[in-house]
């Protein structure tokens, strides 16, 4: 009987070699933080941003791919579904809800006039809005189980739901261009209106989504302020009629409302905007300008301690 | 030591213990001060710095600061008080795998996750077979990862954020994830990548893995560093907290009848009498527990229990009531005895002697409950699972 021998080690694991002095690795030091106090100065929050801007593209992507992932028509879903509600609203319109001629008339349009065309210009700004602008200003505290494990600036987050929403837009912009076509036999160079229409939705999403969401962590009943005003802004925005069909005491409101000069942009890219546009898009920018000083300096304060609170 | 890495200068991190939010908005409003606000320190006066290519151990009872610490070390969270500097980047592995969405592939999430962990583009394509190579993962890294078992999804996270490369890679129990083979591995990569220079900094309760890997060990309790030093030394500090008995500690199946006794005394010790608190395998241990009876006791007789840190009871045993010690008259003390050998795999323990009874109704009640005391077994390698079964091994012909 040959014993080929029993183990008699006491010690586990040897004990951890220091190798031989290294050459000392070369250090992030961009990456490199110094926390004193909550807050985070404005500048120090931007520069952050615009080093990590790749995780806000790879993770909008992320999203919008996740999103048709498992329908088998994957993307023809992001064409039709506008289409379709185009197509819709042109019958409906046109046809059952007979608002079409008093717009056109006070439009002072062409013969080319299409109510089709002009409510729909008028629904692919709002819905980029509508759908963006709530979930942007929960957005920090519906990631929260991302941002408790690792910092970015947290003002990422609703830029990150503006983006991902500017895919479908680009899908309801080319149906918008199909519906255009097809109502108005003509389109001209004044489409491009559509590219402004689409950055200035975006900024105003942004701007209000950036403050609320900080608001949002404090006070969670922004979420249903939030819906509260949407729904209330859908009939007091110029979308299923014009500025210039409103009586005259609430037109001044219209015109000042944070998505009325986006549409106006959108209008003038394909019906013609109404003659209150300049009113329309300098009340856009004082909404973007407001909002997003406000966000970025509630974000500057709290941007390190939000997580204590999600 | 070189210039630190992470340098931490009075830190200290609060939070509102009790906070009524249905009611912030309504206060504010009324521009009243919330009079139920109450501060609670997570972490409090922690000053230390840590330099390159360090590996640092932090250890604790639960609650006791380390995760508001790895947050803090992870720019989570900013601390209330005192000043973070971190020079570097920092990878996380407080959660492997953030980001990864269940309906995108392996190779996707690859490229998700490495992005959010900070790696370029460029250097994602360029590692990325080293990635897959790894986690062992070749022919499902084109699979949604909702297919994946846990294993393989914690596989891919910790080899995506062991190639990011950081500067700082924080560990929070990951060693108690994925089976043992891979465990093994993980180690010995973060060991590499400690070799390059890599800062590590681990949290966990596996005083094994911590005391191989980790040469300095910071011991925190109640917020505040008590203990800054070799990882061997912190070990022994964590034991003696740890031997503090806790409220919460009782067998829930024994009866008690604690006003029959008093503990006057209970250690561990060695065979040569030293407190044991790093044991080798095989070692005899003695608990001594020294007790004081208020009133008549008819045949008491003694248990032990060893479990794990988290109270898993592992082992029980007891003298049974025939092999009693002699009865107890009111007033008389008594030392007893337990001892036993410490056949266990590298580990933390925890060794509980009770003192019991047979009542007239032949019911067991335990009447003396004496601290549970820490040890921790250098275990004998190639060994694991509950207990050391002390094989040999042999053969016959050949």
């Amino acid at each position: 009987m040959a014993s080929i021998g029993t183990w008699k080690e006491t010690v586990t694991s040897p004990p951890t070699e220091q190798v031989a002095p290294q050459p000392s690795r070369v250090r992030d030091h961009a990456a490199g933080f110094e926390l004193s106090g909550p807050g985070t100065p404005v500048r120090q929050l931007l520069s952050t941003l615009w080093r990590t801007r790749a995780v806000l593209f790879v993770l909008a992507r992320k999203d919008f791919f996740a999103r048709y992932r498992r329908t088998s028509l994957g993307l023809f879903w992001a064409m039709c579904l506008p289409l379709v509600q185009a197509i819709v609203l042109a019958t409906v319109f046109t046809h059952v809800v007979r608002i079409s001629r008093i717009v056109h008339q006070a439009q002072n349009a062409g013969p080319h006039f299409s109510y089709a065309v002009f409510i729909y210009s008028g629904i692919v700004a709002w819905s980029y809005f509508s759908t963006n602008m709530p979930s942007a200003a929960t957005s920090v505290v519906d990631n929260s189980g991302l941002s408790g494990k690792i910092y970015f600036p947290r003002l990422m987050m609703p830029l990150l739901v503006v983006v991902t929403g500017l895919f479908p837009l680009v899908f309801s912009t080319v149906a918008l261009l199909a519906l255009t076509l097809g109502f108005q036999h003509s389109v001209g160079p004044e489409f491009l209106f559509v590219i402004p229409g689409a950055l200035m939705a975006a900024a105003v999403t942004a701007a209000l989504g950036i403050a609320l969401s900080a608001v949002h962590v404090y006070f969670r009943d922004v979420k249903f302020v939030v819906q509260a005003i949407m729904s209330v802004l859908f009939y007091v925005t110029p979308i299923i009629y014009s500025l210039s069909t409103a009586p005259h005491s609430i037109r001044i409101i219209l015109t000042y409302g944070p998505m009325t000069g986006p549409i106006e942009l959108f209008r003038m890219a394909t019906v013609g905007a109404d003659s209150a546009w300049p009113q329309a898009l300098a009340g856009g920018f004082v909404w973007i300008t407001v909002f997003l000083a406000l966000g970025l300096y509630l974000h500057s304060r709290f941007d390190r301690v939000f997580v204590d609170r999600l | 030591m070189t210039e630190p890495v992470i340098s931490l200068r009075d830190v200290g991190k609060r939070y509102l213990k009790y906070q009524d939010r249905k009611r912030a908005l309504a206060s504010m409003l009324r521009l009243q001060r919330r009079t139920s606000r109450s501060d609670f320190w997570a972490v409090r006066d922690v000053t230390f710095d840590i330099g390159e290519g360090e590996s640092v151990g932090f250890l604790g009872r639960n609650g006791a600061g380390k995760s508001t610490m790895l947050q803090m070390l992870a720019g989570v969270t900013a601390p209330s008080v005192g000043t973070v500097r971190v020079d570097g980047r920092v990878s996380p592995l407080i959660s492997v795998g953030v980001g990864f969405h269940p309906e995108l592939t392996g190779r996707e999430n690859v490229y998700v996750n490495g992005t959010i962990l900070g790696m370029s583009r460029k250097t994602i394509e360029r590692r990325f077979d080293d990635i897959v190579a790894f986690a062992e993962l070749e022919q499902f890294i084109d699979t949604p990862v909702k297919f994946y078992s846990s294993g393989m999804f914690v596989r891919l996270g910790f080899s995506v954020a062991i190639e990011a490369d950081p500067d700082i890679l924080l560990v929070d129990e990951i060693l108690a994830v994925g089976d043992f083979a891979f465990q093994l591995k993980c180690y010995e990569r973060m060991q590499e990548i400690r070799n390059r220079g890599t800062t590590v900094v681990v949290v966990s309760h596996n005083l094994g893995a911590l005391r191989s890997f980790c040469e300095r060990g910071v011991v925190m309790n109640h917020g505040q560093v008590i203990h800054d030093g070799t990882m061997f030394d912190a070990i022994g500090v964590y034991h003696e907290l740890m031997a503090v008995p806790d409220r919460d500690d009782d067998d829930s199946e024994a009866e008690f009848e604690t006003d029959s006794m008093h503990v006057l005394d209970a250690r561990l010790c060695t065979q040569d009498g030293t407190p044991a608190a790093h044991v080798n395998a095989g070692d005899e241990l003695v608990y001594t527990i020294t007790v004081q009876a208020t009133r008549d006791i008819d045949r008491p007789f003694a248990s032990v229990l060893i479990g794990t840190d988290d109270r898993d009871v592992l082992v029980y045993s007891d003298s049974n009531a025939r092999n009693s010690y002699p009865s107890l008259q009111a007033g008389a003390t008594a030392t007893y005895e337990v001892r036993f050998r410490a056949t266990f795999p590298t580990g933390s323990y925890r060794a509980k002697v009770n003192v019991l009874r047979i009542t007239d109704d032949r019911r067991r009640v335990c009447i003396a409950q004496a601290p549970g005391v820490s040890f921790y077994t250098s275990g004998r390698s190639m060994v694991s699972g509950l207990a050391d079964l002390e094989a040999s091994f042999a053969t016959t012909g050949g």
